[in-house]
């Protein structure tokens, strides 16, 4: 008999031991989106959302201990305030004041995009984190050595309740990342206000709108105002940077100086635009459209004819653009610095 | 009540003790050889290679009689790393060793490298996926050869690289050889001597890479 319980006592312990390997008790979070909305194409399945795992995503991601002397954190040039952009940086910054190539992207709604990188060089949100960790005029950084640094932090105690392993991996690291940037959904501007009828445009935003739908629509697609493909639309090269975009991926001549189409959304807020940051404003952008095109081989046929706008249907485009404004998006409490995680005893 | 716990415990425990014993395994070596010796990385052969790095992956093992597929590994994913010798050896456990012919690709399928990020064998901190073009490196072989240095590192899913190997044997312990000897003499190093991209270059690398292999029974 007392045999008997000891080895029933052994047992119990050997199926804590083994459950003390699964996650402990996290709490799911679900993704919700406007209902004329697509499904999304990233596979939540694959990386349910939990608190714990967006939490832990937050931090990194405005953790300067991704970089290789922990002065850059992907907030450097993501700030929540300018819709996860690099405000006023035409090409943005990296470790020892190295700068880049290109202007950081903004960051939203990723869920429901294809590919990432102005060029389409990253194939899944997961995987994009490897990308600017590992660029020398960026973190400059090796991942084995940023599990190192973590591992000697307090990170192993949030891994354990996010993924209930404190042993820090790469897989983990990076889906803890995707976590926290899925939650990035701006669905509440005024744009978005009208869809749901909850509101109207007034006469010059309803003008501008038609104005989008006639000549901007076929690549800024709603309602992310992005079709997700590769363009070219009309730049003249800067000879300095010699960025040909998409074929230095695919080396296919056809996808020379094609881009990445940029969402719309929260225009007014991430400036300045283009690939390399060349407008400082939308006045910019619009004379481009107007007046500039590069008729080159690879041009987008959505821009071989002409587009024509006069000075006050300038004024409705743009207009029509501020209405994608998020506010909700932008100062969203839940998208900031994350004070909470970094020092959890001091209440502010 | 304490002896109903007990004898379900037990019961568990038989339960699984008992499905062990059922499981039949297949033990597949890797043996890396440099001009029909043991590759022994850093020591330079009589013609003056040495290999300093080599790791590739072995992906979607399966066996089959008569041509007709009897087994298949699921989750199949195998990274080989000449430095590290438990990883030369692969355990299959197959229901049926009733087989004429092992298949594996080199290389992982292109469903693995659209897929997001994945772990154990497959986790981007074993140096193995590219970060500035997603994808997987199939097959990388670092070193020199009579003083050029060489660097090959094979893969990317666009165009595919991964190939498909199929060799006849019917052991419960096969020893695979690859001998990387043969892929160097087959490359005029002068003129190539370093790959780190997709492309056509690498779908062509990549064939030659994948007929190194050969069973020695």
């Amino acid at each position: 008999m007392s045999k008997n319980s000891i080895i029933a006592i052994l047992s119990l312990f050997a199926f804590l031991g083994l459950a003390m390997f699964y996650p402990s008790s996290t709490t799911p979070i679900k993704t919700t989106y406007p209902s004329y909305w697509p499904k999304p194409t990233y596979d939540f399945s694959k990386n349910p959302l939990t608190q714990e795992g967006i939490d832990l995503g937050r931090k990194l991601f405005y953790d300067p201990i991704l970089s290789s002397d922990s002065s850059i954190s992907c907030s450097n040039c993501h700030l929540s305030f300018t819709a996860f952009t690099h405000v006023d940086h035409a090409l943005s910054h990296g470790v020892n004041d190295s700068i880049g190539t290109r202007n950081s992207p903004s960051l939203m709604n990723l869920a429901w995009h294809t590919s990432f990188m102005w060029d389409g060089a990253v194939n899944h949100l997961d995987v994009q984190g490897l990308a600017p960790i590992s660029h020398p005029a960026e973190m400059n950084e090796d991942i084995n050595n940023v599990i190192k640094k973590l591992q000697r932090n307090s990170y192993p105690s949030l891994f354990f309740k996010a993924f209930g392993d404190s042993n820090i991996t790469g897989e983990h690291l990076l889906k803890a990342i995707s976590q926290f940037e899925l939650t990035l959904i701006s669905c509440n501007s005024k744009y978005d206000s009208v869809m749901q009828k909850q509101t109207v445009f007034n006469s010059q935003e309803a003008n501008g709108y038609k104005l989008f739908k006639q000549n901007c629509a076929s690549c800024h697609t709603e309602p992310f105002f992005t079709n997700h493909q590769f363009e070219n639309n009309g730049l003249f090269i800067d000879t300095l940077l010699n960025d040909y975009g998409r074929y230095n991926i695919t080396k296919n001549p056809n996808d020379s100086l094609k881009f990445k189409v940029p969402t719309l959304r929260n225009i007014e807020f991430s400036f300045p635009y283009m690939h390399d940051g060349r407008f400082k404003n939308l006045s910019e952008v619009l004379k481009h459209y107007t007046k500039n095109i590069n008729h080159s081989t690879t041009l987008s046929n959505h821009l071989k004819n002409p587009i024509t706008l006069t000075s006050n249907e300038k004024v409705d485009l743009t207009t029509f653009l501020l209405t994608l404004t998020d506010k909700n998006f932008l100062f969203n409490k839940n998208n900031s610095f994350p004070n909470e995680l970094f020092h959890p005893t001091e209440k502010d | 009540m304490k002896h109903s716990v007990f004898s379900l415990l037990m019961l568990f425990n038989c339960t699984v003790l008992m499905s062990q014993n059922n499981a039949k395994e297949v033990l597949v070596t890797i043996e890396p050889l440099l001009n029909k010796h043991i590759l022994i990385l850093e020591k330079e052969s009589s013609d003056f290679k040495t290999i300093t790095n080599l790791k590739f992956y072995l992906t979607n093992f399966s066996f089959s009689k008569n041509g007709a597929t009897i087994w298949t590994e699921k989750d199949s994913h195998h990274l080989i790393d000449a430095s590290n010798p438990s990883s030369l050896t692969i355990k299959l456990n197959s229901d049926n060793l009733d087989f004429d012919e092992i298949h594996f690709l080199l290389g992982t399928d292109s469903l693995t490298n659209v897929s997001g990020v994945m772990g154990g064998d497959l986790d981007p901190t074993k140096g193995m996926y590219w970060a500035w073009n997603s994808g997987y490196i199939n097959f990388k072989l670092e070193g020199k050869s009579k003083g050029t240095a060489f660097e090959f590192h094979l893969g990317g899913y666009s165009p595919p690289t991964v190939q498909t190997i199929n060799l006849a044997t019917n052991k419960n312990n096969i020893t695979i050889n690859i001998d990387v000897a043969d892929f160097l003499n087959t490359i005029d190093l002068s003129k190539q001597a370093k790959l780190m991209s997709p492309g056509k270059e690498a779908q062509h690398l990549s064939k030659i890479a994948s007929s190194l292999f050969y069973i020695n029974e």
